[in-house]
Formats: C-alpha cells, structure tokens, sequence
C-alpha cells in the first residue's frame, strides 16, 4: 500500500519573539559563564580534545572553561542546513528555512495496552508497532525511539534502531545510545544498510539525541558515544532541559543561559573534534513547581516558549524544537490537549527545522498507541492555519452570492456542490459512523491505530542487510550483556 | 544567657540564614553551653518549625532546603563538640545516592534535604555511585535505609544490581531500601524487590517514616 507524502508544517511568516538585542545578551551570557564557570566534562577523551585547542582544563575537576574566541572560531564551522537520510531516499529530509520537520514523542517507558487496559513495560514490540504507525502518518517527517525496549536490556538502543528499520522508512533519531561501544554498534548498522561510510556520511540514516545533565554537567556515555558518531558525520542534538529553581535559576533567562551554555560547549566540542559535524540546538526548559519540586512543562506564562529556536539560529545553528509533552497521564482529557494545542503553531512560527514530538501522555513517559492519532490532528490543525488562503473569483464567488440574493440559500448551486467536500476537512472530531452520526474521537483513534497496523506494512531492509544487522546484534548481545 | 542563644539558633534556621546559624553555633561552644541541648533546644524546634510552615503553605521548597542548610550548617559546628555517648536523636540513619553511570544530583538531594527536615540524619554520597561504594556507606554510618535514584532507563537497571550487593553482603534483612527517579515505578519497585518507591522529595519522608515503623 502506498505511503501518503510526508507533510511538514511550512509558513513564510516566521516570526520573531526576542529582539537581536536579547538574542545578544543571551549568547553573551553563554559567553561568559563558558569562559569563567565553565562546564563538566566527565570525560578524558573530551577533556584531552579541549586541552589540545586552548581551552583551560582542569583534570581533577573535570570543569572546562572554554575562552570566547575558541567557541566563536568553533562555531563558525556548524552547518545551517544539511540533509537527515532516510531509509527510503524519497523520504530523505533537506532541512529548510519556514518548514518544520515533526516527530514523535519519546522516549517512554509504559505502555496502556489498548487490548487489555493494563498499564506495563514498554517492549521491543512496542518501538516496532510505533514505527510502524509513524511511517503512514503524514505528520511524522522522521522516528523517535518513541517507548524503550526494556525487554531488550543493555543492548536496547540497537534492538530499537533493528525493529524501526524493520517497520519505518524514515529518518531514524534515537533517543538512547549512549557510550562508545553501542554507538559504535550502531554506526556498523548504518554503513551496513547504506552499503558504506561515504554513503552514511552523505545521507547519514540516523542521527542521535544527547542530552546535558543540568546545571552545566556533560553526561560521559552520551559525550562519548557523539564523538563516535559525529566522526561519522551522524548528526547530533544536543538538548538541554533546564528546570528552573532547581536546576537552573528561576528566572527564564538564566534557565536559557544555563541551557545554552551546555549545548554550546557540548557543540564546541563536536566542532573541535570534527569541524563541520551537524549538530542541533535544542533547549526543553521547564519549570519546578516551589512546592513539590515536581516537573511542570505548560504553567500559564511561558511566553517566548520557543525562544530556544531563536537563540540557535543568533548561533547559526538548526535548532530542534520541543512541542506535545503534556504532563496529563489521561488519553483524552482536556489537559492532555489543552497544554499542548498551541505547541506546533508556535513552533512552527518560530522556524524550528525540527521538532519533537506527538505521541506520549504523562510528560514524555506514557503511551497510548492512539494518542499519536489524536496528537496528529492537532499538529494537522496548525498545518492548516499556516496555509495561505486562497482568494480569487472563484473563491470569492461574488456571481453566486448574486444569484442566491437576499434571504436565499446556496444548497442548490453548482457552485456549493463542487466546493462543499473539501471545504470542511474532518479531523478526528468530525469522522462519521455508519449511521452518519460523529464517531467518539478515541474510537476513531483506535479504529485509525488498527486500521494502519493491519494494512501498512513498509518494505523492510534486504534479507541481506537483515542477515548483517542480525549479525551484528548478536555479536552487541554477546560482547555488551556479559 | 543559653535561652537567648537557644532562640537565636532556632530564628537563623527558620529565616534560613546559614551564616547566623554558625555564628550562634560557635557562640554557644565559646560560651560552653552544651551542644546537645544548642541542637534539641535550638536546631530541631527550628526546623520544625520550618517544616509545619511548609506543610501549611506559607513556606516554599528554597525556604525549606535553605532552613535546612542553616541547621546542617550549625550541626557540623555542634556535633563534634558532643562529648561521652552523647547522640542526637534521629527518627533513622539514612544513606542515599545515585547509581552508577548516573550523574543526576538534584532529586536525591531534594529527598535528603526532606529526610533532615523530619529528623532523620542523611548521609548523602553522591552521584555516579557503585553498589560497592553504596555497600560501605551503609556500614560505616550503620544505616536503617538506603535510597537509590536513577534517571534513566539505562541506569534504573542499577537499582537491581544494588540490591543484589545488598543480599551478597548479607546485609538486606539491616537496611531498608528505597529507590525513585523519573522512569521509575511502584511496580519496577516491587519486581526488583524494593521496600519502598516514592515518586517526589515529599512523599519519600512518608515512605521513609513507614519503613523506620515510626508515626507519620
């Protein structure tokens, strides 16, 4: 069955939040806490590769404070667009100015079966269902690793990237390697299945997430396991995800002064290991609730909430861009949409190249298999918001208003009978049951989730890339699960 | 004259200013008032205090981590000075850290600043932790519980391996373990045989009271 084209949200109307002014305060903030606080780098091979270039490193503490002139030269080496690979080059993405590419959630570790109603781990069947839905989905321009595979253990993050392949077509990112010896794993993957190095480079089929550890730490294994990859050429995103009053300060700007300061240094590093390496700009903030501490993504005032998407760009870098983390654990409640329904207008506006992701309740951590429908009409609504409105003679329709006249009606017209179809596009609101009468949403959803498993089914890898990267799984299984 | 000071000690921690709370501290040792009464007369109605305005509402989470701060403070001044057997009382003696390969500090410190304020004494060590190093901190400091974060799903799996150092060193039926962190639940609690899961700072001091069999 044929795959429905990827439709990415596009505007010619980007629209800018912060003024330059900020954007420069901001990044000279970042300039300074580099230079004078600094950032851990638990890590030798990272600390050694500041050294050699004249950042100050302290080996005992592991803190590196990198001078301006050396994150400015660095930075004047990441590429503004470039091309994620997919699995199928019809789905390759050539990141743009006005268009944002969407994803799904992730990454998730419960599961609401949508058979039973009971609440469990999240398996290697699940990565595999979700990909599977993800690749029809028009919204879905490229996979996450959406819930982990925990009954896969340590060797998880390749199990992910086997059975996504084996249900996706698309642009893979995942969301769980983290060290050396996996990610290594993980690039043999992606030089099997394109068939060489200078292939992966060219059209890498899979880039990786790492993510900072706030207040200005670098995470070893994630570190480490980047600079395999980005040798590679793999694009990297570096997210931070900043929480003020605990994690960083509790104003707004300092917590983007925080996040900016970890995923610069971070893509510092990256360039002083291999200059031009693709790196993404991504800062998730969130707020702490001064009661409880607890983790709150969507208060009432998060004004400029895509002011991360800014301050990539004042970098000249493409930035990744958080949307749909509701915090409600419901499927359906006014919450799990309200939060988030404005997330991929904003976004979007603000120009970010990608975006993550639909799909997850409970902020990020629980999956309904038919939220990612519900999720997708939102991001469909948006679509439509950002489109240019058409308006000509017919639209205008100035003779047939004549003809109706005063008090008529237009039921009869031609006119009414060739627009009225598509006039309304139904979403999941307006999608009609046998009797004509509007199905319950969550119904349809499910229907949608079955229907797509039952009837979609992606033309899977080679049996003779198969065979290698069965191979190749094994081997991680043995050498990595002692 | 140890009123007075009582009273001052007992003002910087519900203030929460650290730096009054080791002046009246050092103070009291100048003047030789007893430090055990400095901290049961002083400190510990200070920070109940701290904790009751909490619980109303009228402090907030920094009110409380800094009240605290002000009696670890002034105990670090007091409690070398204690002489013979003399102990402060604690509800229990609780070692926390986060696992190995794990770099997340603030939700574990959150839990042990919870801990203090309801009279436990914490020993907190740290981040990026092994079994091992947990294993020792619990006989050195004779621990009653021990608390395990992990944020990660890659990390979580050292809650187990903790566990099991536990039973190696025939230690599991002395010390009470509890885990938290984002990914985990009440359910990846029972199945790797935890005592206990709490999933905020606030909630871990009821867990904590329920496994030391001590009123809420």
């Amino acid at each position: 069955m044929d795959r429905p084209p990827i439709e990415p949200l596009r505007t010619s109307h980007l629209h800018n939040f912060l003024d330059d002014a900020q954007l420069d305060q901001l990044q000279e903030a970042t300039l300074k806490i580099l230079e004078n606080t600094g950032v851990k780098f638990p890590s030798e091979k990272a600390l050694k590769i500041f050294a050699e270039q004249g950042a100050e490193v302290d080996f005992d503490s592991q803190i590196v404070k990198i001078p301006r002139n050396l994150v400015l030269k660095a930075m004047s080496t990441v590429p503004r667009y470039f091309t994620l690979g997919a699995r199928d080059p019809e789905l390759d993405l050539q990141l743009q100015k006005g268009v944002s590419f969407f994803t799904n959630d992730g990454c998730g570790h419960d599961v609401i079966d949508s058979l039973t109603g009971e609440r469990r781990a999240s398996q290697k069947s699940d990565v595999g269902m979700m990909a599977r839905i993800n690749d029809y989905l028009t919204s879905m321009a490229f996979s996450w690793t959406m819930v982990s595979a925990q009954d896969c253990g340590v060797t998880s993050p390749l199990h992910e990237i086997d059975v996504t392949w084996r249900n996706n077509s698309k642009h893979y990112q995942s969301v769980t390697m983290m060290g050396e010896e996996l990610c290594r794993y993980g690039l043999e993957m992606a030089i099997v299945l394109r068939g060489s190095k200078e292939e992966v480079r060219r059209r890498p089929p899979i880039s990786l997430i790492v993510c900072t550890i706030a207040p200005l730490v670098q995470d070893k294994e994630a570190i480490e396991g980047a600079l395999i990859l980005g040798d590679a050429g793999i694009p990297i995103a570096i997210m931070s995800m900043p929480t003020m009053g605990t994690t960083a300060p509790a104003t707004y700007a300092g917590a983007l002064a925080v996040g900016d300061a970890e995923v610069i240094s971070a893509t510092v590093l990256m360039q002083l290991a291999n200059p031009g390496t693709p790196v993404f700009h991504s800062i998730l903030h969130a707020w702490a609730d001064p009661r409880t501490g607890g983790y709150v993504g969507y208060p009432l005032d998060s004004r400029a909430r895509y002011a991360p998407v800014e301050m990539a760009h004042h970098w000249g870098m493409p930035a990744l861009g958080g949307a749909f983390g509701t915090e409600s654990p419901e499927l359906d409640s006014w919450q799990s949409a309200a939060e988030v329904a404005t997330d991929p207008l904003l976004v979007a506006f603000a120009g970010a190249e990608i975006v993550t992701g639909i799909g997850l309740r409970d902020t990020y951590t629980l999956l309904y298999p038919e939220a990612i429908i519900l999720d997708d009409d939102l991001y469909h609504q948006a679509r439509y918001s950002l489109l240019d409105l058409e308006v000509n003679s017919e639209t205008l329709a100035v003779d047939v208003i004549n003809t109706v006249k005063p008090g008529g009606h237009f039921l009869s017209q031609k006119h009414t009978r060739k627009h009225m179809r598509t006039s309304m596009v139904r979403g999941v609101i307006h999608q009609l049951d046998d009797q004509g009468k509007y199905q319950n949403p969550v119904a349809y959803a499910r229907e949608k989730v079955k229907w797509i498993l039952d009837n979609h089914h992606p033309e899977p890898p080679s049996e003779d890339v198969q065979k290698e990267i069965n191979r190749i799984l094994k081997n991680a299984d043995q050498m990595l699960s002692k | 004259m140890s009123e007075e000071l009582f009273n001052k000690l007992k003002q910087a921690v519900i203030d929460g200013e650290p730096e009054d709370a080791v002046k009246f501290a050092k103070q009291a040792l100048d003047q030789k008032i007893d430090p055990l009464k400095c901290i049961n007369m002083g400190l510990m109605p200070g920070i109940q205090e701290v904790g009751e305005l909490f619980s109303k509402g009228d402090y907030f989470l920094p009110e409380l981590i800094i009240g605290a701060d002000a009696m670890k403070d002034a105990l670090d001044i007091l409690e070398p000075a204690l002489v013979g057997g003399q102990e402060r009382e604690v509800v229990g003696k609780v070692v926390l850290g986060t696992v190995a390969g794990d770099l997340h500090e603030i939700g574990k410190t959150l839990v042990g600043t919870m801990l203090t304020a309801n009279g436990f004494k914490v020993t907190d060590i740290g981040v990026d932790q092994t079994p091992e190093a947990f294993v020792k901190a619990i006989e050195e400091n004779n621990a009653d519980i021990v608390g395990a974060s992990a944020l990660l799903t890659t990390t979580m799996l050292q809650q187990k391996k903790l566990i099991e150092a536990l039973e190696n060193a025939g230690l599991r039926d002395k010390v009470k373990v509890m885990i938290g962190g984002a990914p985990v639940t009440d359910r990846y609690a029972s199945e790797i045989g935890a005592d206990g899961y709490a999933e905020d700072a606030i909630s871990a001091v009821d867990v904590a009271y329920r496994l030391m069999d001590a009123p809420v």
